[in-house]
């Protein structure tokens, strides 16, 4: 019986060595290429096309280092808790506004960056926290949309309202995400997606809660892209380039993926470089690497993004974009809410946590 | 004589150091951080501002929050009755076999693949076009695909699967040392074979029940995978608040409110898992160390 007793131990043992080693090893392997040429991106899921990677690591004799991350709250929270060692970070526009405030990002010399001139007065114009690009770079300006499974679901209207068809109950779902969600029914209704106004909240809230909700299987920010290529669910709220990463190529006449013409909220993710990062001189090269046109190109060709940031690569490019720059003509950016966050949050914790 | 004691406890005091600084940085630092954070004011932009306040007690106190704190319980119950019930029989029937080690493999070996990959197997098994339902639909014995996932089912389902080998341990330790002849006695004496289970084995496992008990119900509690993955729309539990708290709503101080909870109602399961095997210790007379390893692990 002690034999067994032993055994379990080890076993035990075993796999926790296993699972702590494993951790350490990845460790160790960063440390040991700090001192050297490395660039660190921390970057979202489905955002970084590797040919662009390889060509700057060739180009510039480098070594770029990759972390990703699934939501603008994870990559802040890791930040904040002092998660430092990044050079370049790849927040959305509220972030990017809060990281300013809160004195956590590096200046960044345009004159290092020549290829700047090449982003739109678009974009500029609606970074209104920072339009000189003093602290931050666009890099790519998009928004979620809706995709249908087209082979399960005939007639269905084009818009937000898509979400309030019973007949499609149990085989939609929506973001796990607050901001999304709740902007997606306020520009339904009419409204700005930044409203503060108690009344256009509520109403908000009602639709949500009376209308789409109890059609929706859940809400998933994680693994929505694959249930829908599963053809588990037929409609789901989300992002092009997660949805068509997942489904074979051949298959994507079967999907017909848009915007809604009556708008949403709107992302504009950033180049920043972080407080304490220790390649200062190579994030400033990759910057500027990222928005020469036929790099950019490459880079909107892998994920089949419209060039909304850039004037130039669109001549460059050689695949149909999966949305227009004019499709996000509506759209609004989402603000930084400060203090109204909490009215926001109330709101959701009637969606996310009662029946 | 005196001195050998006193030598004793010098020797204990010093070989206990290393384990109780290790306690000491990775479980009451944070611990009391947790503490501390959960009296404060919230900051802005996530963290803390030094300032005391209730404002995260009074908060949790909210008809919404109480809601998913009643679905966590029934979840958590319901979930831990089935494992132990599984549990139970798995563990005797582990117990009398000739293949232990075998068996003991089969059910730590699934360990050694990442928790998330299991879920998502899971996932694969349980959905609308999934393994499950195409092969009921395969033998006619259903036409449409039952719904089998995104709902609380499916959390109660995965979570016992995640859990069991939990439960199973401590449980067939317990038997494995129990003594059978005392099964036969009772027999002798007269009772039946449901009763002599009932009355002599299960109150001489009971240590080991508990334990598994605890093992289960406590990490159950705090679950987060799985009701986000497999639940549905309203199958947040404690846990999901406490993730949502500290990064989509910037809320530390409820966060911790939350986590400390958590840690006190585990602190009492195991102070009551430690207060019982004392007990059975003390009744039972003898002072068998294997007995007491069986008991804690």
């Amino acid at each position: 019986m002690n034999k067994k007793m032993h055994f379990i131990f080890i076993v035990i043992i075993f796999t926790i060595s296993i699972v702590f080693t494993a951790g350490c090893a990845k460790e160790e392997a960063v440390k040991k290429q700090s001192d050297t040429n490395t660039l660190y991106l921390y970057n979202w899921t489905y955002y970084t096309p590797e040919s662009v990677i390889e060509k700057f690591e060739e180009e510039f004799n480098a070594k770029v280092v990759l972390d990703y991350f699934g939501s603008n709250e994870d990559m802040f929270a890791k930040l904040k808790a002092g998660g430092s060692g990044y050079d370049i970070v790849f927040p959305s526009q509220d972030y990017v506004s809060i990281m300013m405030t809160l004195d956590m990002l590096t200046p960044i010399d345009l004159e290092k960056i020549p290829n700047s001139r090449y982003i739109s007065d678009l974009a500029l114009s609606k970074a209104t926290y920072d339009p000189l690009m003093n602290y931050s770079v666009p890099y790519f300006m998009g928004a979620a949309g809706i995709a249908v499974n087209t082979k399960k679901v005939t007639d269905y209207p084009r818009d937000w309202s898509i979400f309030s068809q019973t007949k499609l109950k149990n085989r939609m779902s929506m973001l796990d995400d607050m901001r999304e969600v709740m902007g997606d029914a306020l520009a339904h209704l009419g409204y700005s997606v930044n409203t503060t106004d108690e009344k256009e909240l509520k109403e908000a809230q009602q639709l949500i809660n009376g209308e789409w909700k109890p059609n929706l299987t859940k809400f998933d920010a994680e693994g929505f892209a694959k249930s829908f290529s599963s053809g588990e669910f037929y409609v789901v709220q989300g992002y092009a380039e997660a949805i068509f990463e997942e489904i074979e190529e051949d298959r994507w006449d079967d999907v017909d993926f848009f915007l809604p013409e009556e708008g949403g909220p709107m992302y504009l993710d950033s180049m920043v470089i972080p407080k304490g990062a220790k390649h200062i001189e190579l994030a400033h090269q990759f910057i500027d690497f990222i928005h020469r046109p036929e790099i950019y190109a490459e880079f909107l060709d892998r994920f089949r993004f419209p060039s909304s940031v850039h004037t130039e690569a669109m001549n460059y490019t050689t695949k149909e974009p999966f949305y227009v720059e004019s499709d996000l003509a509506n759209y609004e950016l989402k603000n930084d809410l400060g203090e109204n966050l909490a009215a926001y949050d109330e709101i959701w914790q009637t969606v996310r946590y009662t029946d | 004589m005196m001195n050998n004691r006193k030598r004793e406890i010098r020797l204990g005091t010093t070989y206990s150091f290393p384990m109780g600084i290790w306690l000491f940085i990775f479980f009451l630092v944070p611990l009391l951080i947790i503490i501390l954070y959960s009296f404060m004011k919230k900051g802005l932009y996530g963290g803390v501002e030094w300032e005391f306040s209730l404002a995260a007690y009074r908060q949790m106190f909210n008809p919404n929050f109480m809601r998913v704190l009643v679905r966590t319980i029934v979840v958590s119950v319901a979930a831990t009755f089935f494992t132990m019930l599984l549990a139970l029989p798995c563990g005797y029937a582990m117990a009398r076999s000739r293949n232990q080690t075998l068996l003991l493999a089969l059910i730590i070996i699934p360990f050694w693949t990442n928790s998330l990959i299991r879920i998502y197997a899971w996932i694969a098994i349980l959905s609308s076009e999934g393994f499950l339902n195409e092969t009921l639909k395969f033998f006619h014995i259903i036409s449409e695909s039952l719904p089998l996932i995104y709902n609380q089912g499916a959390v109660v389902t995965v979570l016992i699967y995640m859990y069991i080998p939990f439960a199973i341990l401590p449980i067939f330790t317990t038997i494995d040392k129990f003594d059978f002849q005392l099964l036969e006695a009772a027999r002798d004496v007269g009772a039946n074979k449901t009763r002599a289970i009932i009355s002599v084995l299960l109150p001489n496992i009971r240590s080991g029940i508990i334990t598994s008990f605890i093992f289960t119900f406590i990490p159950i509690f705090g679950a987060y995978t799985v009701p986000l993955l497999v639940g549905g729309k309203d199958s947040y539990m404690i846990g999901n608040i406490i993730v949502d708290q500290v990064t989509k709503t910037r809320n530390w101080p409820l966060a911790s409110a939350f986590s400390l909870i958590l840690t006190l109602l585990s602190t009492l399961g195991v102070m009551w898992m430690m207060v019982s095997s004392a007990k059975e210790r003390s009744q039972s007379g003898k002072k068998n160390p294997s007995f007491r390893q069986g008991g804690n692990l």
